[in-house]
């Protein structure tokens, strides 16, 4: 018997319990993940059926798994856009009817459909395979230190490096910023989606603003960069997930401030994998992840907002809801009045446009 | 085992006088060498190398003789003393200007030059012309026989090849002085000593100084003019090899240099150059040379060679004994007999071999020998 | 077989010839310079193919289509809703055109046909064309990328040139410490080998973090300096986020790669060598130039071909502190692969990356000879 096959025997044994119908969900990994056990799987009828996989995001590994019939994940967590090409692929199983008739209802009944419309979202193909989780956005942070006197507080200020000197921390990819970038133009937040969809030149409006602080920008690739580099003094603002900024005030006692103004919400869903070897307990265990309730839970470990509407009232209700008795709201991307300042990612405009305006904004990085 | 015979005869044509400094062409003055401050592996060594000599230190490993030679070329700088070469001191001249040539033990050949390239290293950084380097390793490998090998690598050649390659390219330079480092301790051993004679002819042709360092006392034996025993750090004899395998001044050298027998004793009365040697444990007297010992009562090993011990002759001038026979070992010319001798288990005889010899293992014989082949020496 | 794999994808246009083959043969029909827009037939084929063909084969198209030209996605998919509502209700139309053009006013922008064009043979050098910022104009002649979307040449320049820096700072550094390593007694050499082996056993994340946190602007370094007067409190050094941290840390991760091999090749190397140079007449830099260096060849080649061909590929490392000159080619790859779908560009990138390998590796053997690398 070869050494291999020895160790996957003995992996066998160890991992026999889990590894029995366990559903696989392959995750983001770090915080995220930490929150999405507590929250989904803790609660979940039998914890030990979920098994938690991290991966970089992306449908390149799916893909994969499904051309090659090889599949190993059940549910797969994506962003919307990916959640739009792996339905329309094929990459992820049409349940449509499926979520219309297991989905757990709102207090008052709402599908998890109207749970979402009622957030400002519109419907895409992503949610024939996939129920929702939660809101993150880019959201701008600063330390209060920074600013002696005047505070900056909304996009204009931040595209303005004469009023606020100092360097600014921007991701290496396009999404967040250039749709920020017409906010401080003088775009009003909720229209942004449309002014780029509608707009011929919308795109070169927006790279003509971040000309403006281009010279003061310091790119972050990794979630953890734009809050060592506020702490350090590299920068004096930057863009973040809102997520991180959340933990550093609420874990290690930090006292950022958000703007939020112009903040981009994102939406992140959980997929069927098409041939998924666990369909049945993958469904069951996708129900009770995308409950109101299980959506609040989560808000608990870590700031990011439910996508379903009526997960805010839970929070709302339950004050202090977060770790320690402090109070999450403050915190909540998608409270009502800052749904009124925030950007509502279009994934099927980026899922149209993505690949291109992302080679832009790397030339234009890089000139 | 004869192989001592043959130098014994060829060394003894020679004949230099190392007692007059002025004609020193290498000279060691009081060198020490420690290499952590505390520990001498050379000590106080003085000697003296004429022009032509061809002269070899020997002794086991770690015994200083190594560290010696790498003095000598620039390798290592002595603690205290100093080294003159033709008069001049070279304690501060750097290795590369030395002009001292040296075979490595293992040759130290440059792997990725040719032959040709190896020997005309030397000579390239001296900014000797270009035709003249090439015929000056032309001559230098047709020296050493390899004329036709200029443009191969050395790993495409035998180890005796390469061995003579390292020869010539020690040589080409025209160095004043050539030191060899066990140069032929990688070779087996009919190769060994054939290239032990090569050595020597090419000395004797070309008759340049030679420094040589071995451990293997045949090889010292066959080549030099003069050996020099190291032990400990001291150099415990200097002398040509006949007079070190006849007339070894202690112990150490007496047991190093061929095959010996020992009897331990005290001296029991002292007459000039002989004194006479009470046997521990009573086994009787011996009268032998007083070579290192000093007064009555001293303590004392004798040391006799196997070859000088005859049987069943007895001479009341001589010392006689009884031996009882433990081996014999047939080898042809004589017979080996490995005896018991007053105590000593290990008591070699050789017994030419005239056809008449008939005792068996177990059987008595009568030894004798002569006192002048008995030395007491230290203990 | 994966190579294989990998060239046969960076041609392969094969699936959306299957989902489209009537739409693609009547396009080939099309006579630009006649008219303006494709014939009727070219939408009629359009029209059934979109009404009648497997929905996920369809998706799969889709994603292709995209990359020829953004907006196919929601054009195709918008079409297609109006498409199967028709159908639904048997209501075919008399005019396809007039029908698509009503669906989705970009039917009548002659772009996206010019677009098709990309898509309608089996085998395609697109994506190599992609690859290299050129794309196709309406008549199927290559030209280069719009302006602004210019990144691939600049990318691959900057990669080798990378990957080149990076080899000769490893070669600088790494040969005196191969050295000491192959010099020093055993005690000390082992534990500076422990010293060249620990980054190994280091987290890349944490060991890139940690040389952030060394070279940003308040960093250790710059306090340094500032400390010491030599950089004055606004003068700080921007370290990082740039090329220059890109260079520090890449060498330094990619350093043991290089002190192994010639560690192994010095090693061998006889402490005579150096001596008998100098026995025989040559200074110690003669002896070092003339006896030692050649002899370490074998170690030097080994350790930069090693050193290239990984820094080649490298992209984590370069994007979490190369800031805005952080993507370099494996970026992309990797992006394509994962983000975008788009396998076909991802490949040629790939075999591209390995024509460049091949042709270092070339140029490597016919200056070198392959047969003197040596890696222990």
């Amino acid at each position: 018997m070869s050494k291999f096959t020895k160790a996957f025997l003995f992996a066998s044994i160890i991992f026999a319990p889990f590894a029995a119908n366990a559903v696989t969900v392959a995750s983001w990994g770090g915080a995220y993940t930490e929150s999405q056990k507590k929250a989904y799987a803790d609660t979940y009828s039998d914890p030990g059926s979920i098994v938690f996989e991290n991966y970089n995001g992306g449908l390149g590994e799916t893909r994969a798994q499904v051309e090659s019939g090889n599949v190993t994940w059940d549910l797969v967590d994506v962003l919307p856009a990916d959640a739009i090409t792996g339905c329309d692929e094929g990459l992820f199983e049409d349940i449509s009817s499926e979520i219309a008739s297991m989905g757990v209802p709102g207090p008052d009944g709402e599908s998890i459909a109207e749970d979402m419309e009622a957030n400002g979202l519109n419907y895409h193909s992503g949610w024939d395979c996939c129920v929702p989780q939660i809101f993150w956005t880019y959201v701008v942070f600063y330390d209060p230190d920074a600013f002696p006197g005047e505070k900056p507080d909304s996009m204009a200020d931040f595209f303005d490096v004469e009023k606020f000197p100092g360097k600014r921390g921007i991701h290496t990819w396009a999404d967040g910023i250039i749709q920020k970038a017409l906010v401080a133009d003088g775009v009003a937040p909720n229209a942004v989606p449309t002014v780029f969809a509608n707009q011929t030149g919308a795109i070169d409006r927006a790279f003509e603003v971040m000309d403006k602080i281009k010279d003061h920008v310091v790119f972050w690739s990794a979630g953890s960069q734009p809050l060592e580099l506020v702490k350090s003094g590299e920068v004096v603002m930057a863009v973040a997930y809102n997520g991180r900024v959340g933990a550093a005030n609420l874990a290690e006692g930090e006292n950022f401030e958000y703007i939020w103004e112009g903040q981009v919400l994102d939406q992140e869903y959980l997929c069927l994998t098409t041939g998924a070897p666990n369909r049945e307990a993958a469904l069951d265990f996708m129900m009770h992840a995308s409950s109101p309730a299980s959506q609040a839970e989560q808000a608990k470990y870590i700031t990011y907002g439910p996508m379903r509407a009526s997960g805010i009232p839970i929070i709302e209700a339950n004050e202090p809801w977060g770790p320690g008795g402090v109070d999450i709201m403050p915190h909540m991307p998608n409270t009502p009045e800052r749904l009124k300042v925030s950007i509502v990612n279009d994934p099927q405009w980026w899922s149209d446009n993505g690949a291109e305006i992302s080679e832009r904004y790397s030339a234009w990085m890089g000139n | 085992m004869t192989i001592w015979f043959r130098p014994v005869i060829q060394a003894s044509l020679q004949i230099f006088n190392m007692n007059n400094p002025s004609q020193s062409f290498v000279k060691f003055e009081k060198i020490d060498k420690s290499y952590d401050g505390e520990v001498l592996v050379v000590k106080n060594l003085n000697l003296d190398i004429a022009k032509g000599e061809f002269v070899t230190m020997l002794g086991p490993s770690g015994s200083g003789k190594t560290t010696t030679l790498m003095m000598l070329a620039g390798f290592e700088t002595p603690t205290n003393g100093e080294i003159f070469l033709d008069t001049k001191p070279i304690s501060k001249i750097p290795p590369y200007e030395r002009e001292i040539g040296m075979v490595f033990q293992n040759y130290a050949l440059f792997p990725h030059m040719t032959v040709e390239e190896n020997l005309s290293f030397p000579l390239e950084v001296r900014k000797i012309p270009k035709p003249e380097t090439k015929e000056k390793v032309q001559k230098a490998l047709d020296m050493v026989e390899l004329g036709n090998f200029g443009t191969r690598f050395p790993a495409q050649l035998s180890g005796g090849q390469q061995q003579r390659v390292a020869l010539a390219r020690a040589l080409v330079f025209e160095p004043r002085l050539v030191l060899m480092d066990e140069p032929l301790g990688a070779l087996d051993k009919n190769l060994r000593e054939q290239m032990q004679y090569e050595i020597k002819h090419i000395h004797d042709r070309i008759g340049i100084t030679v420094v040589y360092v071995t451990h293997d006392q045949s090889e010292a034996l066959t080549m030099s003019n003069r050996i020099a025993v190291f032990n400990d750090g001291v150099v415990q004899q200097l002398s040509t090899p006949d007079i070190l395998y006849e007339k070894p001044e202690n112990s150490f050298v007496a047991k190093f240099i061929g095959e010996n027998n020992t009897l331990n004793g005290v001296v029991a009365d002292v007459n000039g150059d002989t004194c006479t040697v009470e046997l521990d444990n009573g086994f009787g007297k011996v009268k032998a040379l007083k070579v290192n010992v000093n007064d009555k009562g001293d303590k004392t090993q004798l040391s006799i060679r196997p070859e000088r011990v005859t049987i069943d002759s007895t001479n009341p001038e001589s010392n006689n004994f009884e031996g009882k026979i433990q081996e014999l070992i047939y080898l042809g010319d004589h017979i080996r007999a490995r005896l018991n001798v007053c105590g000593n288990d290990e008591f070699i005889v050789k017994v030419p071999n005239e056809g008449s010899f008939s005792h068996k293992e177990g059987d008595l014989l009568n030894l004798s020998w002569n006192p002048d082949d008995v030395r007491a020496l230290d203990i | 077989m994966p190579i294989g794999d990998m060239l046969f994808r960076s041609v392969d246009d094969s699936q959306i010839n299957g989902v489209f083959p009537n739409t693609f043969n009547e396009y080939k029909k099309w006579d630009k310079e006649k008219d303006e827009l494709p014939p009727e037939e070219v939408y009629k084929a359009l029209f059934e193919e979109l009404a009648y063909g497997e929905k996920i084969q369809i998706g799969r198209a889709l994603t292709r289509m995209n990359y020829s030209k953004s907006g196919w996605k929601s054009l195709i998919k918008t079409t297609s809703r109006e498409i199967k509502k028709a159908v639904k209700k048997d209501e075919l139309p008399n005019n396809y055109k007039e029908f698509l053009i009503t669906a989705n006013e970009k039917w009548a922008d002659p772009t996206f046909w010019y677009a098709m064009g990309q898509m309608v043979n089996d085998a395609t050098p697109i994506y190599y064309w992609n690859a290299l910022d050129r794309t196709y104009d309406q008549d199927q002649n290559v030209v280069m990328q719009d302006e602004k979307r210019r990144i691939y040449i600049k990318t691959w320049i900057k990669t080798l040139k990378i990957s080149v820096y990076v080899t000769i700072f490893c070669l600088i550094l790494g040969f005196p410490v191969a050295h000491l390593l192959a010099n020093l007694p055993l005690r000390y050499s082992n534990l500076l080998m422990i010293f060249v082996l620990l980054p190994f056993w280091t987290s890349l994340l944490v060991r890139t973090t940690a040389w952030i946190v060394m070279l940003q602007q308040n960093g250790v370094i710059n306090g340094i300096l500032v400390w010491l007067g030599i950089l004055s409190d606004d003068g700080r050094l921007q370290l990082v986020y740039n090329e220059t941290g890109t260079l520090i840390a890449m060498t330094q991760i990619l350093l043991p790669f290089m002190i192994l091999p010639l560690y192994s090749v010095m090693r061998v190397i006889p402490k005579s060598h150096m001596r008998a140079a100098q026995n025989l007449g040559a200074k110690p830099a003669t002896a070092f130039w003339k006896v030692y260096l050649p002899q370490t060849i074998p170690g030097m080649s080994a350790g930069g071909l090693l050193v290239f061909v990984l820094a080649i590929g490298y992209f984590i490392t370069p994007e979490l502190v190369g800031g805005k000159d952080g993507k370099l080619i494996g970026h992309w790859i990797a992006y394509h692969l994962k983000t975008t779908l788009n396998w076909g560009l991802c490949a040629a990138l790939g075999a591209i990356l390995l024509g460049v390998m091949l042709i270092f590796y070339w140029l490597y053997n016919k200056i070198v000879g392959i047969d003197n690398i040596k890696l222990g």
